[in-house]
C-alpha cells in the first residue's frame, strides 16, 4: 500500500453561527492527489467547511493543517499564494468583465503581477499564452473575448472551473461544480475536471452518487456536523451507519 | 476590442492635445486662464473619479490632499531661497503621497458609508488645522504665492505671461492625465476594477483587497496633491478654500457631470463646471444653488453623466445597442 503524504489535515473542527452549532467536531485527511468527495445532506455543513478550510471564515476552535503548516485562521490571499483555490457552489465571477479578463486575474496574479503601476498585463511574457491555455481546458476559447454575462449559464459553471485552475493551485477544492447543470453537461463536466485535476489533488461536493463513486478514491460522509466515515467508495457503499443516514433513503 | 478603444482613444486625445496648443491662438486672454484653471481642476476630478468610477468609493474628503498640495507649495515657495516651479510641484507631491499613505492605511478596512463618513472627519480635521495654524498657513488670511520663472538652461520662461504658464500647465498636467489613462490599462488599473467588481473572488485569487485599496487611495491623493499645487500657483495665493469640504464636493460634482464611468468624464466636467461657474456668476451670487440643481437633474435623469449620455445616442446610433448585456453607463470604465 501506498503511503502518500497528507496535503490537508481537518483537526476537530467547530463552528457555530451565534449559537447555532454548524460544525461540531470535523476531522479528515487528504492526501496528495487524492481526489476526495465530500458528501452529506442539504444544510450538513459542506460549505461552511470549505469556507474554514479556504480561510473564509475563522473556526470556532480546532486547527487546519495545509502543507504541514499550521494555516488556520489565514486569510484566502495568503492561503491561495500557498496553492490552494477553491470554486463556488454560488458561480461567483466577474460579470461585466470579459471571459479572458476573468481568468487572467488569477494568472497573473500567481506570476506576481497584483499592484503594478507601470506593467500592461498584456505585455508581460507568459500570462497570455497561460490564459489561453486554461479557457482551452474548460472549453471557453470561442467565447474568450464576451463579457461573462453574455454566457449561458453552464459556460458560467465552467469559466468558474477556469477561475479555480487560473492560479495553478496544488489543492483544489469544488463546491458542487455541477449545480444546475443537464445531463450532459454534467457528463462533460466531470469529464474536464477529471482532466485538469490530474497530477493535483481534489476535494469536491458532490450530490449525484454516480459522479461521486465514479470519481472519487475517497469518500468522507458529513452528517449533522461531523464526519460519518472516511474511507474508499466501496467500504463507504457497504457501512452500515452510512446506509442508514444517507445512502439508505436513496 | 482592446485595440479599438486604444486607436479611439489616441485619435482622441490628438485631438484633444491639438486643441489645447491652438487655444491661446484663437481665444482672448481671460478664456486662456479659464480654460487653465479648468485643466487642472481635471487632473484633480480624474484622480477623484479613479475612487469614485474605478474603486466604487465614495470620498468626501478628497480636498484634504487638494488643499495640502496647494499650501504645501505655497509654504515651500515660500520659505525655500530659490526653489524652482517643478521643485515645489515635486515637494507638494511627496507631501501628499505621504499623506494619503497615512491617513489610507487609518481607512484601510472600511468601504461603503463608514469610507464616506471617515474621509469627511479627517477633511474637517486639515480643514481645522488649516484654519489655527495661522503661523504656517496663515490662516483665514491664506498665503500668497510668487510663480518662479522656469529655467531651462538655454532660457527661462516668464511664467507671470498667461499664455507662458498656459503651456506650461497644458504640458505638465496633461502628462499627469496621460499617466492616469495608462494606469487604467495596467495590472494595478484592472485590479481595482476587478475588486470592485468582485472583491470576494479577488481574495481567493491571490490580491490583499485592502492593500489594493492603501495603494489606490495613496495615488489618488498624490494625484490631488500634484492639482493643489497647480491650483496654489494659478491663483498665487492659497486659501482655506482649497482645503475645504466644499472643494471635495467640487471634485465630486464634475466627476458626476461628466460621468464616472469613462475616463473622459471627469475632464468634460471639469470644463462644464469651470466655465458654467463663470458664466452664472456673471449674473448672480447664487450660482452655487443653480450648480447644485443641474446637479440634483444630472443624477436624477443622466447617471452615466454627459460621456454616458454621448456614449447611449452613439450606440442607439449605430444600431449596437447594448445585446452584450454591458451596462450602457455603469461599468464602461474596462
Ligand atoms: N454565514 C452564515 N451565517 C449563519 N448561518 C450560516 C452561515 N453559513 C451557513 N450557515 C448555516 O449553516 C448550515 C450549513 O450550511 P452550509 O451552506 O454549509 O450547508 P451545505 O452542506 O453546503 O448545504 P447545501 O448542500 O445545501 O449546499 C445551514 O443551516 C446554514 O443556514
Ligand atoms: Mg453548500
Amino acid at each position: 500500500m501506498k503511503q502518500a503524504k497528507n496535503i490537508l489535515e481537518v483537526r476537530n473542527i467547530h463552528k457555530d453561527f451565534s449559537g447555532l452549532q454548524v460544525l461540531t467536531g470535523v476531522d479528515f485527511t487528504v492526501a496528495e492527489n487524492e481526489k476526495h468527495a465530500v458528501i452529506g445532506p442539504n444544510g450538513a455543513g459542506k460549505t461552511t467547511l470549505f469556507n474554514i478550510i479556504t480561510g473564509n471564515y475563522k473556526p470556532s476552535s480546532g486547527k487546519i493543517i495545509f502543507k504541514e503548516t499550521d494555516v488556520t485562521g489565514k486569510p484566502p490571499h495568503i492561503l491561495t499564494r500557498m496553492n490552494m483555490s477553491r470554486s463556488f457552489q454560488i458561480t461567483n465571477v466577474f460579470p461585466e468583465m470579459s471571459v479572458f479578463e476573468n481568468v487572467r486575474a488569477g494568472v497573473r496574479s500567481r506570476q506576481g503581477l497584483r499592484y503594478n503601476f507601470l506593467k500592461r498585463p498584456e505585455r508581460v511574457a507568459g500570462i497570455n499564452q497561460k490564459t489561453e491555455d486554461i479557457l482551452e481546458q474548460v472549453g471557453l476559447t470561442d467565447v474568450m473575448s464576451e463579457p461573462v454575462s453574455a454566457l449561458s449559464y453552464g459556460r458560467q459553471r465552467a469559466l468558474e472551473i477556469g477561475i479555480t485552475l487560473s492560479t495553478e493551485p496544488e489543492l483544489i477544492l469544488l463546491d458542487e461544480p455541477t449545480a444546475g447543470m443537464t445531463r450532459e453537461e454534467t457528463a462533460e463536466a466531470i469529464r474536464m475536471i477529471n482532466e485538469v485535476t490530474t497530477g493535483r489533488t481534489l476535494i469536491i461536493i458532490e450530490h449525484d452518487m454516480d459522479v461521486v463513486f465514479s470519481l472519487a478514491d475517497t469518500i468522507s460522509v458529513l452528517h449533522y456536523g461531523t464526519i460519518l466515515a472516511s474511507d474508499k467508495p466501496d467500504e463507504i457503499r457497504n457501512d452500515q451507519k452510512v446506509k442508514d443516514a444517507y445512502l439508505g433513503e436513496e | 476590442m482592446d485595440k479599438k478603444q486604444y486607436t479611439n482613444f489616441g485619435i482622441w486625445g490628438i485631438f484633444i492635445l491639438l486643441m489645447g496648443f491652438v487655444v491661446p491662438v484663437f481665444f482672448p486672454a481671460y478664456r486662456v486662464i479659464l480654460v487653465t484653471e479648468a485643466i487642472i481642476f481635471s487632473l484633480f476630478a480624474i484622480s477623484y473619479n479613479l475612487l469614485l468610477g474605478y474603486a466604487g468609493l465614495l470620498s468626501f474628503g478628497h480636498a484634504m490632499f487638494f488643499g495640502t498640495g496647494a499650501y504645501v507649495t505655497a509654504i515651500a515657495l515660500g520659505h525655500i531661497e530659490g526653489l524652482p516651479i517643478l521643485g515645489a510641484v515635486f515637494i507638494a507631491i511627496l507631501a501628499t503621497t505621504a499623506t494619503g499613505f497615512i491617513i489610507g492605511s487609518l481607512l484601510l478596512r472600511h468601504k461603503g458609508s463608514y469610507f464616506a463618513l471617515l474621509t469627511l472627519a479627517f477633511n474637517a480635521l486639515f480643514y481645522v488645522i488649516a484654519t489655527k495654524w495661522h503661523s504656517i498657513t496663515g490662516g483665514d488670511d491664506g498665503l500668497s504665492v510668487t510663480r518662479p520663472d522656469l529655467s531651462l538652461g538655454f532660457t527661462t520662461l516668464n511664467m507671470s505671461d498667461i499664455t507662458t504658464f498656459y503651456y506650461f500647465t497644458l504640458i505638465i498636467v496633461g502628462l499627469a492625465i496621460l499617466f492616469c489613462w495608462y494606469f487604467t490599462k495596467t495590472a494595478m488599473g484592472r485590479t481595482v476594477l476587478l475588486i470592485r467588481e468582485n472583491e470576494e473572488r479577488m481574495k481567493f485569487l491571490g490580491y490583499n483587497t485592502n492593500i489594493s485599496r492603501l495603494y489606490l487611495f495613496t495615488f489618488t491623493g498624490a494625484l490631488a496633491g500634484f492639482a493643489g499645487s497647480f491650483y496654489a500657483l494659478f491663483f498665487q495665493f492659497t486659501s482655506i478654500t482649497a482645503i475645504s469640504i466644499d472643494m471635495g464636493t467640487a471634485a465630486l460634482l464634475m466627476a458626476f457631470i461628466g460621468g464616472t464611468g469613462t475616463f473622459i468624464g471627469p475632464i468634460l466636467g471639469a470644463f462644464v463646471y469651470i466655465f458654467l461657474q463663470d458664466f452664472l456668476s456673471d449674473f448672480t451670487d447664487r450660482w452655487p444653488l443653480i450648480m447644485g440643481l443641474i446637479f440634483i437633474l444630472m443624477v436624477l435623469y443622466i447617471p452615466g453623466g454627459l460621456s454616458g449620455l454621448f456614449l447611449s445616442i452613439k450606440e442607439r446610433l449605430s444600431g449596437r445597442r447594448a445585446a452584450t448585456g454591458q451596462t450602457e453607463t455603469e461599468g464602461q470604465n474596462r
